[in-house]
């Protein structure tokens, strides 16, 4: 049930590109560099980020008037804080997307688990920066999402107050909870950073822009946005004031959303429970290969008595699985006797593509199940015309 | 059908080509002998990724008889393994030019980039293949 589910999804996904690709060139597809928006749209936010920081002040009193100095007094701030905002909700578009799609195409199991994890960590981390940034403006909007987090944190059990302190930064709010949520907002986003090194430790040039039409585009859809919807704050908050609603940005703030129907404690259990659900997806599905449909190949062999040591293989492999190694022996073949290295695959990370044996000019590399003398013989039969259908 | 593949001299024009596991989808595509529907002088070789086929197979295909040769992989910037396709099209390049020296027309190797329900495109672009190569006269057996 679930496996046709996937596959249906699969096809719409594939699908949904030959629609966008009766508009667009191939190349053009912009579900094509999901991951390279979301890399666009976080570097504008880091940039945009700094500016606001440079009028920022985290303190009960200041932060609501330090963001409206910004917005109204200050050349242009208006414009960047609406860039900063909507940066971010375009961020979480094409982090959203770049998710579905990964996952929808199979690009998530076996050897891709580790950009899968760390994908998830990454959203963890986002969602984390994302709604610590309403805290920030300390108007009603930040005081109704700190007690709802606050309960929410307060219902777990065991370390629930502890956690509560932590966030707030005491037993209730006071002067070190905005310096508090400035860290909450700033840590994370700086930990992105080191997370993606981690997402592309295993990927050979990541893409990590999408085609320069879309970059100027992205750009320009963000300053215009800005520029008509200007970001605001809501009402300054007032101490022990009770608002009754605040205006929703659904691409971070629909867990408070859900509070309305059932207690913070369970709202923040049904976001954890999915988050943990989405970090075992690449360990769940337990068929073979070959229950899927496919051909398992197996992994990529290094022909230890031919490889010449020309690192060809090493630069095409698109998932970093070859290392180059000073090689331990000379090779048999002519070519391969003065070798100075020998190349080895990782197989935690080879996903059995067979591009290093494109690349390999010496007939040192084999998928164990789809020989060279195989396809040899396959392709000789295929191009010497069978006598009886010829004419 | 069939004469559709034939040289003005009535000689098959027998073509080898290599279809990526991703790309188009094969089911109802291959004959049993793995020849394609109503072309039964191109053979398909199905193989896990487009960047899986050496440039040597290209050549052997070629020295071997056949008229011409092709790759197809996924459409540009959808390859399952992020680069297959756009290193198949750099090798191909390379092997163009290195057979244009050796006076062989590099016009007998062809690439395509076609997803999973391009099959009608797929067929099509084949077809124009084989004609070209028509026009060229049969392989060199
Ligand atoms: C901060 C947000 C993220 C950024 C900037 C980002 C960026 C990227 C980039 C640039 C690539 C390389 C694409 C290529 O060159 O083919 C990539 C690959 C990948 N990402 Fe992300 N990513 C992010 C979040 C996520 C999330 C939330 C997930 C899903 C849980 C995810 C899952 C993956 C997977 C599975 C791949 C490997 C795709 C493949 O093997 O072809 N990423 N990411
Ligand atoms: S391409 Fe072949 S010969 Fe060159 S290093 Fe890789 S395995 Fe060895
Ligand atoms: S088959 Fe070769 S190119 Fe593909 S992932 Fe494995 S080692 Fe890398």
């Amino acid at each position: 049930m679930y496996r046709r589910l996937l596959t249906g999804l699969q096809s719409a996904t594939l699908r949904l590109d030959v629609g966008i690709q009766r508009v667009l060139p191939q190349d053009f597809n912009p579900l094509y560099y999901t991951g390279g928006l979301a890399n666009l749209f976080l570097t504008v936010l880091v940039v945009s980020g700094i500016l606001i920081f440079l009028y920022y002040e985290p303190s009960l009193e200041g932060a609501y008037a330090s963001v409206e100095f910004l917005t109204r007094d200050v050349p242009y701030g208006v414009v960047f804080r609406g860039i900063h905002r909507y940066a971010a909700d375009a961020y979480m578009v094409a982090i959203l997307l770049h998710l579905f799609r990964n996952w929808f195409t199979d690009r998530y199991r076996e050897a891709r688990d580790s950009q899968w994890l760390s994908g998830m960590v990454l959203l963890v981390f986002s969602g984390l920066a994302g709604f610590t940034g309403y805290l920030l403006v300390w108007d009603e909007r930040s005081q109704m999402l700190t007690s709802l987090t606050v309960q929410a944190l307060r219902s777990v059990p065991l370390v629930g107050h502890w956690l509560a302190e932590v966030f707030v930064g005491g037993p209730g709010v006071s002067d070190t909870t905005l310096p508090r949520f400035l860290f909450l907002h700033v840590g994370p986003a700086m930990a992105l950073y080191v997370l993606l090194w981690w997402h592309y430790v295993r990927l050979r040039h990541p893409k990590i822009w999408p085609p320069a039409v879309w970059v100027l585009f992205g750009l320009g859809l963000l300053f215009i946005l800005a520029s008509v919807l200007p970001a605001t704050s809501g009402r300054p908050a007032q101490p022990g004031a009770s608002p009754e609603g605040f205006p929703v940005d659904w691409f971070y703030l629909w867990p408070y959303v859900l509070a309305r129907w059932m207690a913070p404690g369970w709202a923040l259990a049904l976001v954890v429970a999915l988050l943990a659900y989405g970090m075992v997806i690449p360990y769940t599905l337990r068929e073979t290969p070959e229950e899927r449909g496919l051909r398992a190949l197996g992994q990529a062999v290094v022909v230890d008595e031919n490889c010449t040591g020309c690192e060809l293989c090493y630069y095409d492999c698109p998932y970093n699985a070859i290392y180059m190694v000073p090689s331990p022996a000379p090779g048999k073949s002519r070519a391969a006797a003065n070798r100075k290295l020998l190349a080895v695959v990782v197989d935690s990370r080879c996903v059995e593509c067979g591009i290093c044996i494109g690349a390999c000019p010496f007939e040192a590399l084999e998928l164990p199940r789809m020989l060279d003398r195989d396809v040899q013989q396959r392709i000789q039969r295929g191009a010497q015309a069978p006598a009886a259908a010829a004419t | 059908m069939a004469t559709k593949t034939e040289t003005a001299q009535g000689t098959p024009v027998r073509v080898v080509g290599f279809l990526c596991d991703w790309a188009v989808r094969s089911e109802g595509l291959l004959n049993p002998d793995d020849t394609l529907v109503g072309m039964p002088h191109v053979t398909v070789i199905r193989v896990p990724c487009s960047g899986f086929v050496k440039p040597g197979w290209l050549e052997l295909a070629l020295r071997s008889g056949a008229a011409g040769t092709f790759v197809c992989g996924c459409p540009m910037g959808d390859c399952l393994n992020r680069e297959g396709n756009w290193i198949m099209e750099d090798r191909i390049d390379q092997l163009r030019k290195r057979l244009a020296r050796q006076k062989v027309d590099p016009d007998r190797i062809a690439f395509f980039a076609y997803g999973l329900h391009d099959q009608q495109a797929f067929l099509d672009a084949v077809q124009a293949f084989v004609d070209r190569l028509r026009a060229l006269g049969g392989g060199k057996a």
